[in-house]
């Protein structure tokens, strides 16, 4: 899979710090770190200040540390036309969707610099609630950038996961959306803020819950994911290296019937991970204590 | 032709939970079917009610909730069996409101001695509610276990932040608890999972904190019906404990039920029959009409 590396974010205190003050080191530290991702992403969140500066910035300081091509991500359509003027790469346009300012703003530029670009299924009316709105809203939204000379090849639709501990429910459905995906618009590709799958658990806890759900969207036809570029077992897992739990993965969703006792205590982990995630317990931070 | 309606069989079933012991030993929960769903199985236990009892009289009540009292809302003890012996309460729920460490805080010795009169006086079971301060309840919680030693009180809310403190000693001391979570069914189960490596499950009973008519009610229905289909339907056995609704509190405190004698008995009796259709096991009211009209319902 594809994967999209997003530890340059303003959510983290010392990115933030380091854009305001623009002290590159931070951030070139973080850029290189990313060694094994396909494309560094660039958070700048609402960027009220200087927008199109920032990311100026930010786009020049991880270009002379990295060659890899960059994602920009800002809601900021100034901003993302500043940054995309200055990309040596090809590079990901993240994100535009089917809310109004972003068709009129945001879906334009992609057409302009003829790049990729990431179409969330988000609506004026915010996330639709489930597989046959987000399956409406993309059709609308992708149907509208291809009347704009965008092809399917160029666009990455993100369903929008919501946490598992926010509503477990749609975590399965987003797969089922992924699977129907190529079906409905062929030849597009698919991301997710993957992440955001254990957003609300606690911190030690988060990382199973994104790698299980990786696995799982790996299964379902997923093309990327925006992911944790720093949690090695992830990037293990994606190469291919830890083949025996993916099995167990793949097991729990084919409904297997896995004895959990001759397994190892990280196997048996996974498996309660992938159950909860597929809906067959009810999530709580306690999971991996039952 | 004889039509034979779809009848569902469900895989899960509420655990039993005795409160008290002896002759006043009262079961709730046990139910395999959801609530209501009389023409599917049969309920083990009806619903069962308890009556509010304070330990200091109450200082800010409408004059239609202190009316049925009379004198006993000075004396704890009176008033417990008046609720028995008039009222016809199946449990008395003893709310230690004097404990509060921002208001009277009186000593846990001083409390439990309370409790111990009181549950001595009854031939009912026998629930006891700190003030839900995480601190203060440890300290009042672990003497009244103490002191009302085997006598298998319903003791709560245990938090999750003092759970373990206050489980080991109503373990110790034979004692069943409250877990207490705030209106979220994730949070529940993570309790129930963590109360449960050193408690015995059948000894636990779930307050998914109930709120009154107009302010939130809707929200305690849903999680109370969302933890019954998973006991029920899906077998999840942290979520198979019966469940307290303890809805009387928050219900006086509306201004609606203080703007009335009619309106505040309707005020608590719809929110105990909502949550009732939610299916809680065990509700706690505070004014006897408003019990009387429940208990109309539930009996036809």
């Amino acid at each position: 899979m594809i994967i999209i590396g997003e530890n340059i974010h303003i959510i983290s205190k010392a990115v933030s710090e380091a854009m305001y003050k623009r002290e590159p080191q931070h951030i070139q530290e973080l850029a290189l770190a990313q060694v094994d991702v396909d494309y560094i992403d660039l958070n700048l969140g609402p960027a009220r200040k200087n927008p199109a500066e920032v990311m100026q910035w930010l786009v020049n300081t991880v270009q002379e540390a990295s060659d890899l091509p960059l994602s920009l991500d800002t809601m900021n359509h100034i901003a993302m036309e500043a940054g995309l003027k200055l990309c040596k790469k090809r590079p990901l346009l993240n994100s535009a969707s089917g809310r109004t300012d972003s068709k009129e703003l945001m879906l334009p530029l992609a057409k302009k610099y003829s790049i990729d670009v990431v179409i969330s299924v988000l609506t004026d009316i915010g996330c639709p609630p489930d597989v046959d709105s987000r399956i409406e809203s993309i059709i609308d939204t992708v149907t509208y950038a291809n009347e704009l000379g965008i092809p399917n090849e160029d666009i990455w639709v993100d369903p929008i996961l919501l946490p598992v501990s926010v509503d477990q429910r749609q975590v399965m459905e987003v797969l089922e959306f992924v699977k129907i995906l190529p079906e409905l618009l062929p030849g597009v590709k698919s991301v997710i803020g993957l992440s955001n799958v254990s957003n609300g658990t606690p911190q030690p806890l988060r990382g199973i819950l994104n790698r299980t759900y990786m696995v799982m969207l790996a299964k379902s036809g997923q093309y990327s994911v925006i992911a944790d570029a720093l949690d090695e077992e992830l990037i293990r897992l994606n190469r291919g290296e830890l083949p025996n739990i993916v099995d167990l993965i793949y097991g729990v969703m084919d409904e297997e019937n896995l004895e959990l006792s001759g397994l190892s205590q990280k196997e048996r982990d996974y498996v309660k991970t992938a159950r909860v995630l597929m809906g067959g317990e009810i999530y709580s931070h306690a999971w991996l204590e039952v | 032709m004889i039509y034979h309606p779809p009848i569902e069989v469900y895989a899960g079933r509420v655990r039993e939970v005795v409160l008290g012991r002896g002759n006043k030993a009262l079961k709730i929960g046990g139910e395999n079917i959801l609530p209501l769903h009389l023409f599917e199985g049969s309920v083990a236990n009806p619903p069962r009610f308890a009556l509010e009892v304070y330990d200091v009289e109450p200082a800010d009540w409408p004059d239609w909730l202190l009316e049925p009292f009379g004198e006993v809302v000075s004396d704890p003890v009176n008033w417990a069996r008046k609720c028995v012996n008039d009222f016809g309460a199946e449990a008395i729920c003893l709310q230690l409101e004097s404990t509060d460490p921002a208001g009277e805080a009186v000593s846990a010795e001083q409390a439990a001695a309370l409790v111990k009169k009181v549950n001595d006086a009854l031939d009912v079971p026998l629930i006891v509610y700190g003030t839900g301060d995480e601190k203060a309840d440890v300290r009042v919680l672990s003497k009244v276990a103490e002191v009302c030693d085997s006598e298998n009180l319903l003791l709560g809310p245990l938090l999750k932040e003092n759970y373990e403190e206050i489980g080991k000693v109503a373990l110790e001391h034979g004692h069943s608890v409250i877990a207490q979570s705030p209106v979220d069914i994730n949070l529940m189960k993570e309790l129930n999972i963590k109360l449960c490596k050193s408690f015995p499950a059948n000894k636990i009973v779930i307050d998914p904190v109930s709120s009154g008519l107009g302010y939130g009610m809707e929200y305690s229905f849903t999680i109370i019906e969302r933890a019954k289909q998973l006991a029920v339907i899906f077998k999840d056995g942290m979520m198979q404990m019966p469940i307290i609704a303890n809805l009387g509190g928050e219900c006086w405190k509306t201004k609606e039920a203080k703007a009335g004698r009619e309106q505040g008995i309707l005020w608590e009796a719809i929110t105990a029959t909502s949550l009732l259709l939610a299916g809680a096991n065990i509700l706690v009211l505070r004014h006897p009409e408003s019990y009387k009209l429940v208990k109309e319902i539930v009996s036809g």
